[in-house]
């Protein structure tokens, strides 16, 4: 791991489980999110160039002035982007008091995961280190440094060889996955190993008994559960064998446990799947957009609202316990979707999308 | 919640210490006699009155000084109602005073058949 990134990581959280400067300040910061009006006002917007008027009289002013020094593009609107979520989660994370920087590290894991991913696909499919730019997202362990030096790397092997060098905790998934990928050539098997490995590693770590830890611990269940669900509809229409189909499965759920999910999986069509959810409070919810999924006979329909769930979940902690770690989960989360709003509207304009159809895939909360 | 060794410490023995003292005055009191007596228990009143309401003060201006922080870092032009909001644990520390003074002002009256 570079020196430098070591550096920047040591700092040291405040100690203790007192909420009250932490949350006060994240509430101020919560305070400047963009209203849904905004948003409105954005889909408005004639080109990239209005989109990048209105967006500089906002929080994102500074990252988009920097940005924009590359030139007035979509692309470097979305690096903008990107760069002021990256700088928010860590600003929080430096104020954040011991229990909540353990909580907020661990869910944040996920973006190892992810950037891990795209590391490995862009060695895998020979990308340069410069097309890597919009796959990685340094918010979790590892910083932009140890990205760049990871994407400055010769091939998937290389990769995996030096994160188990930086002792990482991925490395012994990454390694496990390695031997399959070399026999196969496909890299699914480690993409796999690293998803396990996380859901693992996070359901591990926030299992302990206190009040913070639980909430934490909810909301990781809430996404290992979306993320099962997501996978049991997709095998409808992949042709996964049935022995295949557990290797799939991300334990740590809250309502999915394996049974459920194996059963959900054996199902032949959306009918039988949603008679098994009734069973679990998912069921409910994807019985709301079952008309919708006749009209569109498309599964992102259910993807979709198992995602705005997830979100407008996390989301309403925010207004729960102020003194918890419920306000910072809810802020950041909170964030991710803004962020995720913006750059829907920004691509969606540019590729001259219609804006119905940009406004169905924003999730307001 | 007190983290420190030494805080826990000199907390644990200032409560003793305000625990002992009645104990210690009454002891001495029962040598002066009735009205000496009554004297010593108003000023031990009066005294546990104030402390108690200038630590409960002090506890919740602690608290709402760390979250008046977090917010002014963030919100500045927050600032007149963060004051205003340090400023209003005092009216418990004001309300101790008061009626350590009452208590202290009260007369004294002989005890029946003293």
């Amino acid at each position: 791991m570079t020196k430098m990134a070591t550096e920047k990581r040591a700092f040291q959280p405040v100690s203790g489980k007192d909420y009250g400067y932490a949350n006060a300040r994240v509430r101020g910061m919560r305070s400047r999110l963009l209203a849904p009006t905004f948003f409105e006002q954005l889909l408005g917007a004639a080109n990239t160039r209005e989109i990048i008027q209105q967006l500089s009289a906002t929080e994102y002013e500074s990252d988009i002035n920097e940005a924009l020094i590359r030139g007035l593009s979509a692309a470097n609107v979305d690096i903008a982007l990107r760069s002021n979520m990256v700088r928010t989660y860590q600003k929080v994370l430096s104020f954040a008091n011991e229990e909540a920087e353990y909580i907020l590290s661990t869910l944040l894991g996920r973006w190892d995961v992810f950037n891990l991913k795209s590391l490995l696909r862009a060695k895998h499919f020979r990308l340069e280190s410069d097309d890597l730019g919009g796959g990685v997202l340094p918010v979790g362990t590892l910083s932009s440094h140890d990205i760049g030096a990871l994407a400055q790397l010769e091939d998937v092997k290389a990769i995996v060889d030096t994160v188990a060098t930086w002792r990482l905790p991925f490395a012994g998934p990454l390694r496990d996955g390695f031997s399959h990928y070399i026999a196969s050539g496909e890299l699914l098997p480690m993409e796999l190993a690293l998803d396990q490995h996380y859901a693992r590693w996070a359901t591990d770590r926030l299992s302990r008994r206190r009040t913070n830890v639980k909430i934490g611990r909810r909301i990781l269940g809430v996404q290992l559960d979306v993320g099962n669900l997501v996978m049991a509809l997709r095998q409808l229409q992949a042709d996964v064998a049935a022995g295949d189909a557990e290797s799939y499965f991300l334990p740590g759920g809250a309502e999915i446990d394996l049974d459920l999910y194996l059963s959900l999986v054996a199902k032949s069509d959306v009918d039988e799947i949603l008679n098994e959810l009734k069973k679990v409070s998912y069921g409910r919810l994807l019985d709301e957009v079952v008309m919708t999924y006749l009209e569109q006979n498309s599964i992102s329909i259910f993807e979709r609202a198992l995602e705005q769930a997830l979100v407008r979940q996390v989301v309403s902690l925010g207004r729960g316990d102020p003194l918890g770690v419920g306000v910072g989960i809810a802020y950041l989360w909170a964030k991710q979707n803004e962020v995720t709003n913006i750059r829907i509207i920004v691509k969606g304009k540019e590729v001259g999308m219609p804006l119905d159809r940009i406004r169905k895939e924003l999730i307001l909360v | 919640m007190i983290k420190s060794r030494l805080s826990k410490r000199i907390a644990v023995l200032t409560f003793l210490v305000v625990m002992a003292l009645p104990t210690m005055a009454f002891a001495a009191s029962e040598e002066l006699g009735g009205e000496a007596s009554a004297y010593i228990a108003k000023a031990i009143g009066a005294a546990v009155t104030m402390s108690a309401s200038a630590l409960a003060a002090g506890y919740a201006q602690s608290k709402i000084g760390a979250a008046g922080a977090g917010t002014l870092a963030e919100r500045p032009e927050a600032a007149v109602w963060i004051v205003v909001l340090q400023a209003l644990p005092e009216i418990i520390v004001l309300l101790g005073f008061v009626a350590s003074i009452m208590i202290i002002g009260m007369p004294v009256t002989p005890p029946p058949g003293g």
